[in-house]
């Protein structure tokens, strides 16, 4: 009796395990050992030891490049689209009439498939027929930007457009219900004791909200270098040159557009090893800001 | 047992007898395209109404995604009886043992014979040594001109003789600059990431060379130049626009704002839909030579695929007189076999263009397939950089020597000519 009870358990987790294996750790350790092959996909892999590794990281190599421009968008694309989400958040709780209706429209971007997102963006951003230099052109500027083929915009627009992703709209709802949580005894003190909306904000919301920030944090910084692919592969394709070229971006090229499918692994363990070296940075720092208890 | 249960039981076994035979004889192949099937020319449908014992089990694959796809279905042994393979991938395919040669199908074949096709087919034969694939149709790429726009501007039409001084003069005088900016441009920027190799290669550049090894250098350089000079000294072509996977959201020629824009010839049943103004097309014009980039898919037959007979029974009708004309007349594609490409199935125009159709016919017999041979990773990539240099941001000498090290890098030292 006292061993069934033991095994219970563990059928009831047995899926879940099943599935981790065969579709995330399976697939890592599968990644990890064909990036010390070269395989084209439809021959069996060559064994090549390191070498991989060492193109990637010789002098000169453009990996270097494409590590910069990783490592430039995650940080700014993480600072701008929790800013907003937070932005967001906080107007959502303002206390005006209709806020149900702001809610919808600040929440609607991120529903709508990012293909569809960011070929609109290419029209209203073309430097001919966009509308954005249209309007520049109406305030007497005639001839408007290059937005996405100018190397010194195009990052930053990249960027900006982050906020309209469905993670953005995602940490938006956190924040919301994160925000709807902080006691107002707090808020009611505070003003007792004459503190004015900016010290409101920096000494008890952000305090109390701490954990949900961190949170919003660590993943908007993984889903930052894994999934940007999604947005800049169908936006810019990585282009003009290797301007806005990611690590994941890099890592599809690699795999099927060249079928260099072992490098595009040593890619990709390159990228896993950049998200758990930050992932535990941000958890290191963390005890310094983040307040579990109210 | 009474006479009637005996015929009842007669009737029974002589009707399983019959369902048993039927379902024996229905084979079914499986197919995969990137093109979805038209419905007013539908060439899978006439070839099940043809062949009724056989049933064709269509998959269609995103064009985005195909060769991906394909690639991986056969790494797993999934993959189709019949393959439309991209010519970058029917090479891989038949090194990998992936396809059977078809010398010996055709050999056989009452429907058509080698000599009938255009001749970049026959000289990707003499590449691979052996019979892989035949193409479903072909492309290649062309220039669009708006006829409204250079009636307007009084400057003749362009035609086959055109060379690119002819070119340059035209635009200058295309070009219409209002206040200070540029109402009309004389030529589009280059979207597609063909029509790059298909330039250079007017400027002298073999792009694959008959050794099949990638062949770029002086060619790329002068165009370059004249290129960066034609968008940013004498601004008459437009900026180079994003462009990803080939595709461009914003046409300047569709919206009226370009007289000129090179493009594949499958535009044409895109651009058949324009009704404001006049438009007709003409051949790339001339450099050092002529010069166009071929597209096509290949037919082929899966070396593990169990109903080989079948799958060549669906190749030869596609490739016979009846395939053709349904394929071509679906796409505006011509075919492949000179015989059926004189009669024009694909000329489907739309009320304002094209007038010119031999346009394609006669770029069919100088072009090649160039840097379609080659990985489209590798020449997606170079193309970036070629925007690059037309956009002031890196020089020309840094963009071909990138060219050429990742050319290198992917396909190897010896695969790579510098000219």
């Amino acid at each position: 009796m006292k061993e069934k009870k033991s095994i219970v358990p563990y059928i009831y987790v047995l899926p879940w395990i099943i599935g981790f294996i065969l579709f995330t750790g399976g697939p890592i350790i599968f990644t990890i050992i064909l990036s010390f092959t070269k395989w084209d996909l439809i021959t069996p892999p060559i064994w090549i030891g390191l070498s991989n590794f060492v193109r990637m990281f010789k002098i000169g190599s453009e990996f270097w490049e494409i590590l910069k421009v990783t490592i430039i968008f995650t940080i700014f694309s993480v600072i701008i689209s929790i800013t907003w989400a937070l932005f967001m958040a906080l107007l959502l709780n303002q206390k005006v009439y209709g806020v149900t209706i702001f809610s919808f429209f600040y929440f609607a971007s991120a529903v709508v498939p990012l293909i569809a997102l960011t070929f609109v963006f290419q029209l209203i951003l073309n430097k001919e027929l966009g509308i954005i230099n249209y309007i520049l052109s109406l305030i007497g500027i005639k001839e408007g930007p290059n937005w996405l083929m100018d190397k010194n915009l195009v990052i930053w627009v990249v960027i900006i457009l982050c906020i309209y992703t469905y993670f953005t709209g995602q940490m938006m709802l956190i924040f919301d219900s994160a925000l709807k949580e902080v006691p107002k005894e707090l808020y009611e003190a505070a003003e007792i004791d004459g503190a004015n909306s900016i010290e409101k904000f920096f000494k008890i919301t952000l305090p109390a909200i701490s954990p949900i920030l961190f949170f919003n944090l660590v993943t908007a910084t993984i889903n930052s270098l894994n999934t940007s692919f999604t947005l800049i592969y169908p936006l810019t394709a990585g282009g003009p040159g290797r301007v806005t070229q990611v690590i994941s971006l890099d890592i599809y090229n690699n795999a099927f557009k060249t079928f260099r499918m072992g490098y595009a692994c040593a890619e990709a363990v390159i990228l896993f090893i950049l998200a758990v070296i930050v992932s535990i940075v941000q958890f290191r720092l963390s005890k310094r800001w983040v307040y579990y208890e109210v | 047992m009474s006479k009637f249960t005996k015929i009842l039981i007669l009737l029974v076994f002589v009707s399983c007898l019959i369902f048993i035979g039927l379902s024996a004889e229905v084979v079914t192949i499986k197919y995969a395209h990137w093109n979805a099937l038209s419905e007013a020319y539908n060439y899978v449908k006439a070839f099940e109404k043809k062949y009724p014992n056989i049933k064709v089990e269509f998959t269609l694959i995103p064009e985005a995604e195909y060769s991906q796809k394909l690639n991986t279905m056969a790494m797993t042994g999934t993959a189709p009886d019949v393959l439309c393979l991209w010519e970058c991938d029917i090479s891989r395919f038949a090194k990998a043992g992936l396809i059977d040669p078809l010398d010996e199908y055709v050999k056989g074949s009452k429907e058509f014979t080698l000599d009938d096709f255009i001749p970049a087919v026959r000289n990707l034969i003499k590449l691979q040594g052996k019979l892989y694939g035949l193409p479903w149709c072909f492309a290649t790429e062309i220039m669009y001109y708006n006829r409204d726009m250079f009636d307007k501007a009084k400057v003749p039409y362009p035609t086959e003789k055109w060379t690119w001084k002819d070119f340059e003069n035209a635009v200058k005088k295309l070009t219409v600059v209002k206040d200070g900016k540029v109402e009309q441009w004389g030529c589009d920027a280059l979207g597609f990431q063909g029509l790059w190799y298909s330039l250079i290669g007017t400027f002298g550049d073999e792009i694959v060379n008959e050794k099949g090894q990638f062949a770029i250098g002086k060619g790329a350089k002068e165009f370059l130049q004249w290129w960066y000079d034609l968008t940013n000294k004498y601004k008459v072509v437009a900026a180079p626009q994003v462009t990803t996977s080939g595709i461009i959201t914003a046409d300047l020629f569709v919206a009226g704002k370009s007289a000129i824009a090179f493009n594949g010839s499958w535009m044409t049943s895109v651009y058949k839909d324009i009704k404001n103004f006049r438009w007709d097309i003409a051949p790339i014009p001339k450099g050092k030579r002529q010069y166009s980039t071929l597209h096509t898919g290949f037919f082929a037959i899966y070396s593990k695929s169990k109903v080989k007979d079948a799958a060549w029974e669906f190749i030869e009708f596609c490739m016979s007189e009846e395939g053709q004309k349904l394929i071509n007349k679906a796409g505006n594609n011509p075919s492949a076999r000179v015989s059926i490409l004189k009669k024009g199935y694909y000329r489907v125009r739309g009320p304002m263009g094209p007038v010119h159709w031999d346009a394609i016919d006669k770029t069919a017999q100088f072009a090649q397939w160039g840097y379609v041979l080659l990985p489209p990773g590798l020449t997606f990539d170079i193309v970036k950089d070629f925007n690059a240099v037309i956009l002031g941001q890196l020089s020309i000498d840094e963009a071909l020597k990138r060219t050429v090290e990742k050319a290198k890098d992917i396909l190897g030292e010896e695969a790579v000519v510098v000219e």
